[in-house]
């Protein structure tokens, strides 16, 4: 069944349902309103009669029972009877008398009022006059009943109109969901297809479907974001693969066509040190590209922080001095250890170290700093080398992305983006500050959850 | 002493190339170009090493590893893969293996590997704890370490980079196994980073002795050796 036909059938369905319902409680309500208002009225009627009866005995009866007649109100129904029933005074013209009791009524009884030819239901009350005839007064029914059976017709159309309501909106809005809908399917048809640039069609409400579109919209504007990453990495890796690879070619180059087999040996070395380094930067790419997709989170442990630094600093503390460079490591006594991965944070510490002695130059101070406060842990380097330009920072992130315009120095520059898909893997940050001068390059890690064990806290 | 061999390989260019290489060693070599069957030779006949490339057919390298530890082969395991990321070298050494060589590799690289492995799997009882090599005297219980009587303090790095040249006297030990072994580390750290801890190890060891003991192998890495 379409999406519509079921809209406009439930909404129909409720529309009557609901219609049915009030027009059930109106009915109850009406028909209780006007036999209480009938009772009411029978019962003080008979009450006057009575009380002029008692009062001014027959006669004063017959005139009040003219009066009341005469006043106009087709529905009263006023006479005296005899004792088997028979209408003497009073504007009936028969009744049936079956097990008459004296009571204030009402009774139901089939009454016919004068020059009528039907009779009526009426709701009257009896009295035994004083010689065994009797008094009945009362009201024929008959204007209620009609006055409720119209309220009942209109209702029951109102009923059948609002069903039909319910079932032309129920279509309208089926109508509005399907073309929504309809709308939204095309547009994901037409990517499915390969478009990525087609968008959802903006209504400019701030309906439902709207928020859908947007949502929509967001997720296809990230998805191209995305592959246009994905295309320009691929585009840059084989544009950067060609310097490597073409200085592998000349060294092959120069080596075949060397005469003196010292000279060749030397050139040859030449060869596996370019494809080395040709490999290194594949080997980057694939690293980068692996963290990026979380798979290594099921190699987390439990890592100590300090012990990390300790070790990158004493790893790198020669290689720093050789540089004509120092390099200290300034830890916090007491470091919570958190749940990472060891290699990679090593990793991660090794690149900004090497960055940092790169780019310091002899006499440059380094220090590699691990501390913990309540936002998280905090590790990295700073230097006071060239810096990173506030303005270049998404570019030094960037895979390949080099600041260094002519070149001169070694590498790929991968590391800062691998730095930073390790920093992600570790639902962190990486942070680059202006040391004044000079880099900050620290990867900020979330503690997430990780509470001071009592023990620790008692050390 | 030519020791046996199990290469499982399924590049046909790649197990010639390390049949030739290794034959040249002295060593005799056994080649299945699956999985299945390299299980099969690994259980049945006693070899000293395996050599398992990781992206076999039919099983899997990592799967016949597991299977052959499950069945405590003890073996010891070298894995050939072209999966280089660190996670991935982790993953081989947790299924127990004994060392992880990234395609493509240096034969010497490998041929380091090879020996450092076959050293392990000699089982000899050393009666004596001590190392020594020519006139270097090492003693691990105390981490003490002697040249011609006369004693060298080393940082507790270089020790450990000593003692491990010394447990393999006489073979070349390269730059990624010191910074597998002594650091732990499954990264490459792209600079000088071993070089540099190395010679500051050779100027304390052979500073003022006539015979170097700490030699550069061209194009491999290093040996300690008398």
């Amino acid at each position: 069944m379409p999406t519509k036909l079921r809209i406009a059938l439930v909404a129909g369905l409720l529309a009557f349902a609901s219609n049915l319902l009030i027009i059930g409680f109106i009915h109850w309500q009406t028909r209780d309103q006007i036999v209480a208002n009938e009772r009411k009225q029978v019962a003080e009627q008979w009450a006057v009669l009575r009380d002029i009866y008692r009062a001014s005995g027959e006669q004063g009866l017959r005139r009040a029972i003219d009066d009341t007649i005469g006043a106009g109100d087709p529905q009263m129904a006023a006479a005296i009877l005899t004792s088997d029933g028979r209408p003497i005074y009073g504007n009936v013209s028969a009744v049936s008398l079956k097990n008459a009791k004296p009571s204030a009524g009402p009774r139901s009884v089939l009454l016919t009022i004068d020059r009528e030819a039907t009779p009526r239901e009426a709701a009257v009350g009896f009295m035994r006059l004083a010689d065994g005839r009797w008094l009945l007064s009362g009201r024929t029914v008959a204007e209620g009943i009609s006055l409720r059976e119209t309220l009942e017709r209109s209702l029951l159309v109102g009923l059948a109109v609002s069903a039909l309501l319910g079932l032309i909106c129920g279509w309208v809005i089926g109508q509005f969901v399907d073309r929504r809908v309809r709308d939204i399917v095309a547009v994901a048809d037409r990517i499915g297809g390969g478009d990525l640039s087609e968008r959802v069609p903006h209504s400019g409400g701030r309906d439902s479907f709207e928020r859908l579109a947007e949502r929509i919209n967001q997720m296809l504007d990230r998805i191209a974001t995305l592959m246009n990453e994905l295309r320009m990495l691929t585009d840059s890796l084989a544009h950067e693969l060609r310097s490597p690879v073409g200085r592998l070619r000349a060294a092959a180059d120069a080596a075949i066509s060397a005469s003196d087999p010292q000279e060749r040996d030397k050139l040859l070395g030449d060869v596996i040190r370019q494809s080395d380094a040709l490999m290194r930067i594949l080997t980057t790419v694939l690293e980068i590209a692996r963290t990026e997709s979380f798979t290594a989170k099921n190699q987390f442990s439990w890592v100590d922080p300090g012990e990390l630094g300790l070790e990158l600093a004493e790893m790198y503390e020669p290689v720093a001095e050789e540089a004509g460079a120092s390099l200290t490591l300034d830890r916090q006594p007491i470091l919570i250890p958190i749940a990472g991965h060891r290699q990679l944070l090593a990793q991660a510490l090794s690149n900004l170290i090497e960055n940092a002695i790169k780019y310091s130059g002899p006499g440059g101070e380094i220090r590699l700093f691990v501390r913990e406060d309540e936002k998280g842990l905090s590790l990295g380097v700073s230097d006071h080398g060239p810096g990173i330009p506030a303005e270049r920072e998404g570019e030094a992130r960037k895979r390949f992305g080099r600041l260094d315009p002519s070149r001169t120095l070694e590498g790929a520059g991968l590391g800062l983006s691998l730095v930073q898909a390790i920093a992600h893997l570790h639902e962190g940050e990486l942070v680059l500050d202006d040391n004044e001068p000079g880099l900050i390059a620290r990867l900020e890690i979330p503690l997430n959850g990780v509470k001071i064990p009592d023990s620790v806290g008692a050390l | 002493m030519g020791r046996k061999i199990l290469i499982i390989e399924d590049d046909r260019e790649t197990a010639n190339y390390l049949r030739r290489g290794l034959e040249q060693e002295g060593h005799s070599i056994e080649h299945v170009a699956n999985g299945q069957d390299g299980l099969y030779m690994a259980t049945g006949a006693s070899f000293d090493l395996v050599i398992l490339d990781r992206m076999v057919p039919v099983i899997d390298g990592l799967s016949v590893l597991r299977a052959l530890r499950a069945a405590r082969v003890e073996t010891p395991v070298l894995i050939l893969s072209a999966l280089g990321s660190v996670g991935d070298r982790i993953e081989g050494l947790e299924c127990g293996s004994d060392d992880y060589l990234v395609k493509p590799f240096s034969f010497a690289e490998l041929l380091a590997r090879v020996n450092a492995l076959l050293r392990r799997s000699e089982s000899r009882v050393a009666s004596d704890p001590r190392l020594t090599v020519g006139d270097l005297e090492i003693d691990p219980l105390s981490r003490t370490v002697k040249r011609g009587g006369k004693k060298i303090d080393l940082k507790p790095r270089e020790y450990l980079i000593l003692e491990y040249f010394a447990r393999n006297e006489g073979r070349v030990v390269t730059r990624t196994m010191l910074l597998e072994r002594v650091w732990e580390y499954h990264f490459d750290p792209g600079t000088n980073v071993i070089d540099v801890h190395v010679s500051r190890l050779r100027r304390k060891l052979d500073e003022g002795f006539e015979r170097p003991l700490l030699h550069t192998v061209r194009g491999a890495g290093y040996m300690l050796a008398a």
